[in-house]
């Protein structure tokens, strides 16, 4: 080699990735498989739903491949069916709903809380345990043949269908229990382990949302635990509970998966707003507006969700009464969820605006959730959804709310809590071109599923009329840049790990406890006591050029 | 509130390896339980929403339900008692009722489990197996979903009972004590949940 010594000027000095952090503290793949320091297990949880995005992904990208033509494309019909079932499977259970809990929330958690861990540690290593295990089911379903139910399972075909519908549902059943155990731990943790000085209305906005999952997780959780257990009782025994033809009910088993099944679809998005209720301050340089209000909106979609399942039913056959009921309860849930976006609209007005990546898929996430949003009011309202009930309207809105919302927010959150996980800054260019390739093939995939969807195209058809060929395609040449975009974001995350800048304990100038340690932080967090003040309060920092960050003025 | 640990870092928790702050313990029981009683209340919902739809409940021909399961309803009984009184006599500081309580208990908890299989081998033989109708599945739905509980609820008391004679709890230490008393009850509850729906509704 000719050259040796490539020191950079900025790393001359014993950098922040020098020190002794929870990554470096001991070494091999058994000290990651056995540790309890919840940053390790964010890690563990980042690393695996991750990988479960990507296999969710392919099976995504296929399917829209598929559908390039109105017929026979690349697979054959049956296939279609495991494909889009199984990437809705994975998705849902094995992605989204652990993500941001799983990873951003067991890293961040206890360090927001000013503490070494949160309660339960061997807990939290065992519901990443119970999370691997179910998945390997999920995934062993998958090379059993697949499922071709759709992710929902519905009955009577799921109980007569002879694909591996048992092995899919155990394991949706086990991951169920790892989910409750994160609740279980984060609740008694933002409970005991809250620092005197911070009440409940000093801390971050994350917790709130962390908290009021925590809830839904504990209490809708066991409601699918049973239905997944009736349903294997069904196809082992015989038995008829769901399956008409053997006397059974077959709405029974929708009211049943529904009643976790929406509640879930806030697990999902929850946490979601509290990263996005986290970023848009720090990067507005203003202090969040209406804390108590995003707060109890945190609070009140918990328990709303509980109240509207039977929306996803509203073509099933209940009485026009109940209908009418669940339609209203269902428009009272978008009164929490735009107390969020013009909470988030009134922090930025006003403020100085820097768009880094955090920044742009936050606010990127505002954009899409609002489209998302708003289109699920045609879905509640009962003479509009009898319309477009099972269309791609249903599949574009639940995109723009899971993947615009819940993907969004996990990427953004990423790209901002990074430096702090592993020390390194990423190179902003490649960031934020990754963002605009993703946000311009989101919203050219889904929103033509829009258009396709109130012009009648059902959705999960493998065939359809050559009328919808042309948004078809548009919609699937989407996907590709969609895929290209996230690619790209990928690459600056892994780059910046090998080559990226080191990062200074407080690049964005936030206020909240995990930016007073060093980056990565130390295994007990802090070297010492924090002490908490306003999360939201960034008149005390200013920025210093020699690290490169923010630091505490005087 | 904190004090500093020798190497300067803060004490919110000692080590990761020390038990979690005081009230850690309950708290995340009960949460447990509230998980519980959504798991219970959705079967028991199940169970009467199948028997809604059907014309005949029990259908024609199925055998009476044995008469054991009042016998199992005042053994589960008992060892709430037990438990209970195992509590009690270590707030009080006596070893001995502990020991006493805890063993009782674990031995009636084990009765329970042989007279449900008693029962259940008692109906099968009669015919009514969980897959000969719907009714027989509910049955063992409900009653199986509650003995799998209630063999949850036997491992933890064998610990405690094994710490207990190992002279593990005091006057004023005693949570593996408490939670599995707490544990217990719920599931005594439950079974009267269950029985009224199974038997007298």
């Amino acid at each position: 080699m000719a050259t040796i010594d490539h020191t950079m000027p900025g790393t001359a000095r014993p950098g922040p990735a020098r020190q002794a952090n929870y990554l470096n503290a001991s070494h091999g793949l058994l000290s990651w498989l056995t540790t309890l320091d919840h940053k390790r297990i964010g890690v563990l949880y980042l690393v695996s739903t991750l990988t479960a995005f990507f296999l969710g992904g392919v099976f995504a990208l296929l399917v829209r491949t598929e559908l390039l033509t109105p017929t026979q494309t690349i697979m054959g019909p049956d296939t279609y069916n495991k494909m889009f079932t199984l990437h809705g499977a994975v998705m849902v259970f094995l992605f989204i709903i652990p993500s941001i809990p799983g990873a951003i929330g067991n890293f961040v958690l206890p360090i927001m809380l000013g503490a070494k861990d949160v309660a339960f540690p061997r807990l939290n290593l065992l519901s990443w345990y119970l999370y691997i295990i179910g998945a390997l089911w999920a995934v062993a379903s998958i090379i059993m043949g697949g499922v071709d139910t759709g992710w929902t399972f519905y009955t009577p075909y799921s109980t007569t269908t002879n694909t591996a519908v048992i092995s899919m549902t155990f394991g949706v059943f086990i991951l169920g229990f790892s989910s409750i155990l994160t609740g279980v731990n984060f609740i008694t943790t933002v409970h005991k382990l809250r620092p005197v000085e911070m009440d409940w209305f000093k801390m971050p906005l994350l917790l709130w949302a962390l908290y009021s999952t925590a809830v839904i997780q504990i209490l809708a959780t066991p409601v699918l635990g049973v239905t997944m257990l009736l349903l294997i009782a069904e196809r082992a025994l015989g038995i008829g509970i769901f399956d008409p033809a053997l006397g059974g009910d077959p709405i029974l088993y929708q009211h049943f998966f529904w009643f976790y099944s929406h509640p879930a679809v806030y697990i999902m998005i929850l946490p979601a707003m509290g990263v996005i209720s986290e970023i848009i301050p720090v990067f507005s340089r203003k202090h969040i507006f209406g804390y108590r209000f995003i707060a109890y909106s945190s609070v009140a979609i918990a328990i709303f969700g509980f109240l509207v399942w039977a929306h996803h039913m509203f073509t099933s056959g209940m009485s026009p009464m109940a209908t009418m009921i669940f339609s209203a309860l269902t428009f009272s849930v978008a009164i929490p969820s735009a107390v969020k976006v013009f909470n988030w609209l009134a922090t930025m007005y006003g403020g100085s605006i820097q768009l880094k990546t955090p920044m742009l898929w936050a606010v990127g996430f505002i954009f899409v959730f609002g489209i998302g949003g708003l289109t699920g009011l045609f879905l509640g309202a009962l003479t509009t959804d009898v319309h477009l009930h099972d269309t791609y309207f249903i599949v574009a809105h639940f995109h723009y709310v899971m993947m615009g919302g819940s993907v969004f927010a996990l990427i953004g959150g990423l790209f901002y809590w990074w430096p702090k996980m592993f020390g390194r800054m990423v190179e902003e260019r490649w960031a934020q071109i990754g963002f605009w390739l993703s946000f311009v093939g989101f919203n050219v995939t889904f929103f033509s599923q829009f258009v396709l969807g109130s012009r009648g195209m059902p959705r999960r058809y493998f065939n359809y009329l050559p009328e919808f060929q042309g948004l078809h395609q548009l919609s699937t040449y989407g996907s590709y840049v969609l895929a290209i975009g996230l690619g790209l974001s990928a690459v600056a995350l892994l780059h910046s790990l090998f080559a990226g800048r080191p990062a200074p304990d407080n690049p964005w100038g936030a206020a909240s406890l995990e930016w007073s340690t060093s980056s990565p932080p130390p295994t007990d967090n802090f070297s010492s006591e924090p002490v908490a003040g306003d999360p939201y309060d960034y008149n005390e920092l200013a920025w210093d050029r020699s690290v490169q960050g923010y630091v505490r003025k005087g | 509130m904190t004090a500093a640990t020798p190497g300067g870092g803060i004490d919110r928790r000692a080590t990761r390896e020390s038990p979690a702050p005081p009230g850690s313990g309950p708290l995340a029981l009960t949460l447990f339980l509230m998980a519980l009683t959504m798991f219970f209340a959705a079967s028991v919902v199940g169970f009467l929403l199948i028997r809604a739809r059907q014309p005949e409940w029990p259908p024609a021909g199925s055998p009476p339900l044995p008469g054991g399961l009042w016998l199992a309803t005042l053994v589960l009984l008992a060892g709430s008692a037990a438990v209970q009184a195992a509590l009690g006599a270590i707030r009080r500081g006596s070893q001995r009722g502990l020991r006493l309580g805890l063993a009782a208990a674990l031995a009636l908890t084990v009765l329970f489990l042989g007279l449900q299989a008693a029962n259940w081998s008692t109906l099968a033989s009669e015919g009514l197996t969980p897959g000969a109708n719907l009714f027989g599945f509910a049955f063992y739905m409900l009653t199986g979903l509650h003995a799998a509980h209630v063999v949850g609820g036997l491992v933890v008391l064998v610990l405690v009972t094994a710490k207990a004679f190992r002279g593990g709890y005091s006057a004023g230490y005693h949570p593996g004590v408490r939670s599995a008393t707490v544990y217990t009850h719920f599931l005594t509850v439950v079974w009267f949940v269950m029985f009224g729906v199974v038997f007298l509704i």
